[in-house]
């Protein structure tokens, strides 16, 4: 008995289902409204260039006297934290009475090449922190750092630990050499000083171009195949299309920012082996005693779990939670679960620690 | 009941006829009502029709559809056509049903270096709208600035250099040496994503020859295109995560920026003369403007900090003169007021 049983007629019953979908989006496309993210009311409170410190507001007063501030990485923008009214982190944790910030780091253009870690971290970073701190008469603030912007907020809170009262980490970065990331394994080769110093600002589109090429077959045809079943459904294929608008609207990457990233975090490793220095400051993880939440998600191809677990291990308090959520890099954010999940679990940790 | 070519043919017939029926319902015909004619077809027209009266993201989106859903609809062409006569699959029905799968990526009119290669036409077409990888951008770079100075560089590559161009004749074997090395390494790469293919075909029919006992059987076209994704992922992360991998990649990738930056240092020879501002002139620039930045606002910090330090000092300065003055309840302001009231004031109390 062969391992395909496909019955002809079954097999045309999904060709001409197919077509019907097909037919179908000819009115759906076209009364498609256009999609937009970050769908939260927010005030600018801080500015300096190109980066916009944001505070968000809820439908009643935040609770918490403590602010809480996102940092985000610098691929790709922010709002994925916000990417709808139904699946918004800062939505959920600003119900809950958190009082939510977030640093917005805008697109960099050509005059923004030599930005680097040094002038992100204890640069801007260290500016929005410092302007919160003063505008809630408050010694230190809770920070919650995703992905590369996880990593910042483990520099930061290892250089300026009285600043930062409880550490959340999200799909965060720590041991860069586990053998199952991928983009950390094609990094290993790459003459990062011949990358930059030619292309300069690295473009977000070649960025987004390695990201798709971490799973193509996935990424690439099966999402858009199975696309087909929902493009006679609007509000699903509105959905999408936020998605996909978000996903391919990213900043460039600051050229020394990212040689910088490349060889210490990437190819150096520094944040596990150590020797790691941001401008002129060192960064030990062992400096870091405050409380830390460390959260990761299980299928997460970007930054595989065993990268993020590995903080357990390096850090320095003795106050250390994590989380696996079952999920990947993005649906930790937009999904039904995490919607449930991630918020609470987020606001009953720092409760207990207010 | 065996069935004959003849009626396997039939019936494929048939079964093409009524997939193009349901296009001709929505106005898309076959071309020439052919029943063999490619199903792929109709998705195309299907495209032409609806892009042109949509806003541009959803006209990318129905271009990706269409794109994608091509191959898909090629391989369900393909795999029914197999299904219609799988009575003939012979003694080894994963090897035939994986052929079937490979008939279906091998698309008419593909470029030659995809047949059988169907990852190697995935990453090609990754590049679209917010998503560019190192080939799309060489060919765009090469397209605007490279063609006729790699032709020049080509050219001169072996010759000996001396006299007053010597200099630039060096430069350009360096770039026509930069160019072979990049076409080289290029190769290395594509021929590891080809290898990536044809390992996915070998896990598909592994996995396939998995199925064959009662009940894990596949009965869709749908899931026998997801098998073959889990297949080629799987075989595609294996050589991904290699250490040749991880050297081709690196090596394919410096190469071409090796190539850009001469190509660059070409340009700059060119613009120079034309007497336009150069991109290292500009590079020195934005470094400059890069360290006033820092400079401003280090000293705006500094001059923040010391007027916080002063105006601090100045309080405590205050502070201290204010607690001296109430230690000294009935001493200097008062006389005037012990003179007022004949000397009998009371002294006042302490503030603290």
């Amino acid at each position: 008995m062969g391992p395909i049983r496909i019955e002809p007629q079954k097999a045309l019953d999904e060709a001409l289902k197919l077509q019907q979908k097909l037919s179908a989006s000819m009115t759906t496309l076209r009364s498609l409204d256009p999609v937009t993210f970050g769908v939260t009311p927010k005030e600018a409170v801080y500015r300096e260039d190109k980066v916009t410190l944001y505070r968000f507001k809820g439908a009643k007063a935040p609770t918490s006297k403590t602010p809480l501030l996102i940092c985000y990485a610098l691929v790709n923008t922010p709002y994925m934290v916000d990417l709808q009214d139904d699946r918004s982190l800062v939505k959920n944790l600003l119900a809950l009475g958190e009082d939510v910030y977030l640093i917005d780091w805008g697109y960099p253009d050509g005059s923004d090449r030599y930005l680097s870690l040094d002038d992100y971290i204890n640069g801007y970073l260290r500016r929005c922190v410092d302007f919160l701190r003063k505008s809630h008469d408050v010694d230190a603030i809770n920070l919650l750092g995703i992905c590369q912007g996880g990593a910042f907020s483990l520099c930061f809170t290892s250089i300026y630990p009285e600043k930062v009262k409880n550490l959340v980490t999200m799909v965060t970065p720590v041991d860069f050499h586990t053998p199952d990331n991928m983009l950390s394994h094609w990094t290993r080769e790459l003459d990062v000083d011949l990358f930059v110093d030619t292309l300069g600002n690295v473009p977000a589109d070649l960025m987004n171009y390695c990201y798709l090429t971490l799973k193509p077959v996935r990424l690439n045809q099966q999402k858009y195949i199975g696309l087909v079943d929902i493009l006679d459904n609007k509000a699903e294929l509105e959905n999408f299309l936020r998605m996909e608008k978000w996903i391919f609207d990213s900043p460039d990457q600051a050229g020394e920012a990212f040689r910088q990233f490349i060889k210490d975090f990437y190819q150096g490793n520094k944040l596990v082996n150590g020797g790691l220095t941001i401008g002129d400051k060192a960064v030990d993880l062992k400096n870091i005693r405050q409380p830390v939440l460390n959260i990761f998600a299980e299928q997460d191809h970007l930054v595989p779990p065993a990268a993020s677990r590995a903080l357990e291990k390096v850090v320095g308090t003795t106050d250390y939670s994590q989380i696996a959520f079952k999920g990947g890099h993005i649906g930790i954010y937009v999904s039904g679960r995490a919607q449930r999940d991630v918020p609470p679990a987020i606001h009953d940790w720092l409760a207990k620690r207010s | 009941m065996t069935t004959t070519p003849q009626d396997w043919f039939k019936q494929w017939e048939a079964l093409s006829q009524r997939y193009w029926d349901g296009w001709k319902n929505q106005g898309v015909s076959p071309p020439g009502f052919d029943a063999n004619a490619p199903w792929q077809a109709g998705l195309e027209q299907w495209a032409k029709l609806l892009a042109p009266s949509l806003a541009p993201a959803q006209s990318d989106l129905v271009e990706r559809i269409a794109a994608n859903g091509k191959a898909y609809v090629a391989l369900m062409q393909s795999m029914i056509g197999a299904a219609a006569g799988q009575q003939q699959a012979g003694a080894n029905p994963a090897a035939a049903w994986t052929e079937a799968l490979k008939n279906g990526f091998n698309i008419p009119g593909l470029d030659a270096s995809l047949f059988n290669n169907p990852l190697g036409g995935n990453l090609r077409d990754i590049a679209g709208q917010g998503a560019k990888g190192f080939e799309q951008m060489m060919a765009d770079f090469a397209k605007s600035a490279g063609g006729p100075m790699r032709a020049e560089a080509l050219a001169t590559l072996g010759m000996p250099t001396f006299g007053l161009a010597r200099e630039h004749q060096e430069r350009w074997q360096q770039l026509g040496a930069a160019w072979i090395e990049y076409q080289e390494q290029s190769a290395r790469y594509n021929g590891l994503i080809l290898k990536s293919s044809q390992n996915g075909f070998d896990r598909f029919q592994s996995k396939l020859a998995e199925r064959e006992e009662p009940g894990r059987q596949l009965d869709s076209i749908k899931a026998v295109y997801d098998l073959w994704v889990d297949a080629a992922e799987e075989a595609y992360a294996e050589i991904a995560l290699s250490d040749e991998f991880r050297k081709v990649y690196g090596a394919m990738v410096n190469a071409q920026m090796r190539v850009r930056s001469l190509m660059q240092t070409e340009v700059e020879q060119q613009t120079r003369q034309l007497g336009m501002p150069t991109r290292s002139e500009l590079k020195g620039v934005e470094k400059s403007l890069q360290e006033v930045r820092r400079a401003i606002k280090t000293n705006r910090e500094s001059h923040s900090a010391d007027l916080a330090a002063e105006v601090a000092a100045l309080r405590a300065e205050l502070n201290a003169l204010k607690r001296e003055i109430g230690d000294k309840p009935a001493a200097a302001d008062k006389p005037a007021a012990a003179k007022s009231d004949g000397g009998n004031a009371k002294p006042s109390k302490t503030k603290r």
